[in-house]
């Protein structure tokens, strides 16, 4: 009996853990949610152009990891400054759904570039945190919990933490909290709309680069990230399209769900259902509580 | 920049186009006097609202063009400026629907008002205090969520927004429209004193005539794109025409809907 539930644990954690690392991607897609109110289909591009990009710069030119870390994040908001400019302010009156398109147009082109630069095979990412159990919580606990799992939780939840600091204490959060709910109001008063879309778009292009850093230790740098990051769409979902906590506990949910699904149920499909589980639960979810749960409802005074 | 003519906003012949074919303004020509209040009065689709946006210069986001005649604000021509740029040059628009950050709180949709300034925390908490002595009702309400104030306060929380940027002068597009008349009155006190306390130059764009003239210097009546009447507030108050078309006042007396109507049936009749 102890042995089993030994073993749940040990499910629920590290999908939990696991799940970290869908929050890291969605988080990205909420911060530019927030701002442009729209998808940004570019994310998943994002993800795999950041995390080449610093690859390239420690393998290819052996510039020591912090120093890569920062040039790729500078990178990233180079991207955000082209993508204002060329991508989102010729199309400012257009309708969400016109940027929305261009997003899906903005992932080919990183992809192709992230390409064209670095080459297309598969690297091999190496943080110094390997992807084994601990030994500490291995013996002390009797749970085997990955340790790049935890460092990704870890991570998360620094981000979280800044990122909701930024938004609710800073002068710069509130332009980006009053350009979300309506951008020709916060433009009437004299909030700079482009300064806040090339910051939102720069910040996604960091958060890309740490998720893409987490899931290329584990899967190797490949172009599979980009179709990897679109599981952040059933966290999406789930959280809430609007809400960071929202992204973070819709991470979770995915991460555990998926997991004890697939060991407890999975036998009887043969397995292998945790690619398409969370899809289904995200189905559940648009039927019955389309606004995620955290999202932000539509208000409407009667 | 500031100049030492009279007049803090001086529009010239100014012809407006949406999408390059619509024309929406054919010859607008008004000016605001510092320290005055102007009305802009006239029906739904007159052109009060593209009017002020032209001067706002939020046309452009809404694939307006301002296509002949000129703008001048404080002396300089507008033409090269956006959004924000008047914002910091002391020109704010508070524009129609109220448009509150409606998942703010009251509080931080004032705040937004400073996002042009450069203010410490300090500097902040002090203009809030001012800006509450105006509006006291949003200081008991600012800690909930703007969405869920009645229409009045969001009216309230617009144009205090507006103030926190320190605007030398404000446009404000129908402020008191869907309001109870209690609160158009009460609306309408706290434009005057700020008028007045501030010293802030207004512009004002209303369909409600009688009340918008009594607290107003001086009236332009736009029908179609075109100033068809202006003047004093007062003699357009006194004006037949404007009694009759905007008022609801004829030389017989009070005339209201019902009388309206008769005449209308009686015409038919006779036709």
């Amino acid at each position: 009996m102890a042995n089993e539930l030994l073993f749940f644990m040990e499910v629920l954690v590290g999908g939990l853990l696991a799940g970290t690392m869908y929050s890291l991607v969605a988080l990205g897609f909420v911060l530019i949610f927030k701002a442009s109110a729209t998808f940004n289909f570019s994310q998943g591009a994002m993800v795999f152009f950041s995390v080449l990009a610093f690859c390239g710069f420690m393998q290819d030119f052996n510039i020591p990891f912090v120093l890569a870390f920062i040039l790729a994040a500078l990178l990233m908001v180079v991207v955000g400054l082209c993508t204002e400019r060329l991508v989102l302010r010729p199309l400012m009156n257009a309708s969400e759904d016109t940027v929305l398109m261009a997003t899906i147009g903005l992932g080919y082109v990183l992809e192709g570039l992230a390409q064209a630069a670095w080459g297309v095979e598969v690297r091999r990412l190496d943080l110094g945190i390997g992807d084994f159990p601990v030994p500490w919580i291995a013996d002390n606990l009797k749970l085997f919990i990955s340790a790049l799992d935890i460092t990704a939780g870890l991570v998360a939840a620094i981000m979280i933490i800044g990122l909701f600091l930024l938004f609710k204490y800073t002068k710069i959060g509130l332009g980006l909290r009053a350009v979300a709910d309506d951008a020709g109001a916060a433009s009437s008063i004299g909030i700079p709309l482009k300064h806040i879309m090339l910051l939102v778009w720069s910040a996604a292009g960091v958060v890309a680069l740490v998720a893409g850093c987490m899931w290329g230790a584990r899967a190797g740098v490949q172009f599979a990230l980009v179709d990897l990051a679109l599981k952040a769409l059933p966290v999406l979902i789930i959280g809430g399209f609007s809400s960071i906590p929202g992204a973070i506990i819709g991470g979770l949910i995915i991460g555990a769900v998926e997991k004890i699904l697939e060991v407890y149920i999975g036998p009887f499909f043969g397995g292998a259902i945790e690619g398409w589980a969370p899809y289904v639960l995200a189905i559940f979810f648009l039927l019955y509580r389309p606004e995620g749960l955290f999202g932000e409802k539509i208000i409407r005074r009667v | 920049m500031s100049n030492n003519s009279v007049n803090i906003l001086d529009i010239k012949n100014i012809e407006v186009m949406y999408d390059n074919v619509i024309l929406a303004l054919h010859d607008v020509s008004l000016k605001v006097p510092k320290g005055k209040v102007v009305a802009l009065l006239g029906a739904n689709g007159a052109g009060k609202s593209t009017t002020l946006k032209a001067v706002s210069t939020m046309l452009a986001s809404e694939r307006g063009k301002v296509t002949k005649g000129s703008i001048d604000y404080d002396g300089n021509s507008i033409e090269k400026q956006n959004p924000s740029q008047m914002v910091g040059l002391g020109m704010v628009q508070v524009l129609e629907g109220r448009r509150c950050f409606g998942h703010l709180t009251v509080e931080e949709n004032i705040i937004s008002g400073a996002y042009s300034r450069k203010l410490s925390k300090g500097d902040i908490d002090q203009e809030l205090e001012k800006i509450y002595t105006y509006f006291l009702r949003l200081k008991e309400r600012r800690k909930s969520q703007a969405a869920f104030t009645s229409g009045g306060e969001q009216q309230m929380i617009a144009v205090a927004r507006a103030m926190m940027a320190k605007p030398k002068m404000l446009l404000l597009d129908e402020p008191t429209m869907g309001l109870a008349p209690q609160l158009v009155a009460e609306i309408f006190n706290i434009v005057k004193e700020l008028n007045q306390k501030e010293g802030v130059s207004i512009l004002l764009a209303e369909q409600n005539t009688n009340i918008a003239l009594k607290n107003s210097d001086y009236g332009y009546i736009i029908e179609t794109g075109k100033v068809m009447l202006e003047g004093t507030a007062q003699s357009l108050l006194n004006n037949d025409k404007v009694k009759e078309l905007y008022l609801g006042i004829s030389k017989k007396g009070r005339k209201n809907f019902r009388d309206v109507l008769k005449e209308e049936s009686l015409n038919k009749k006779i036709n």
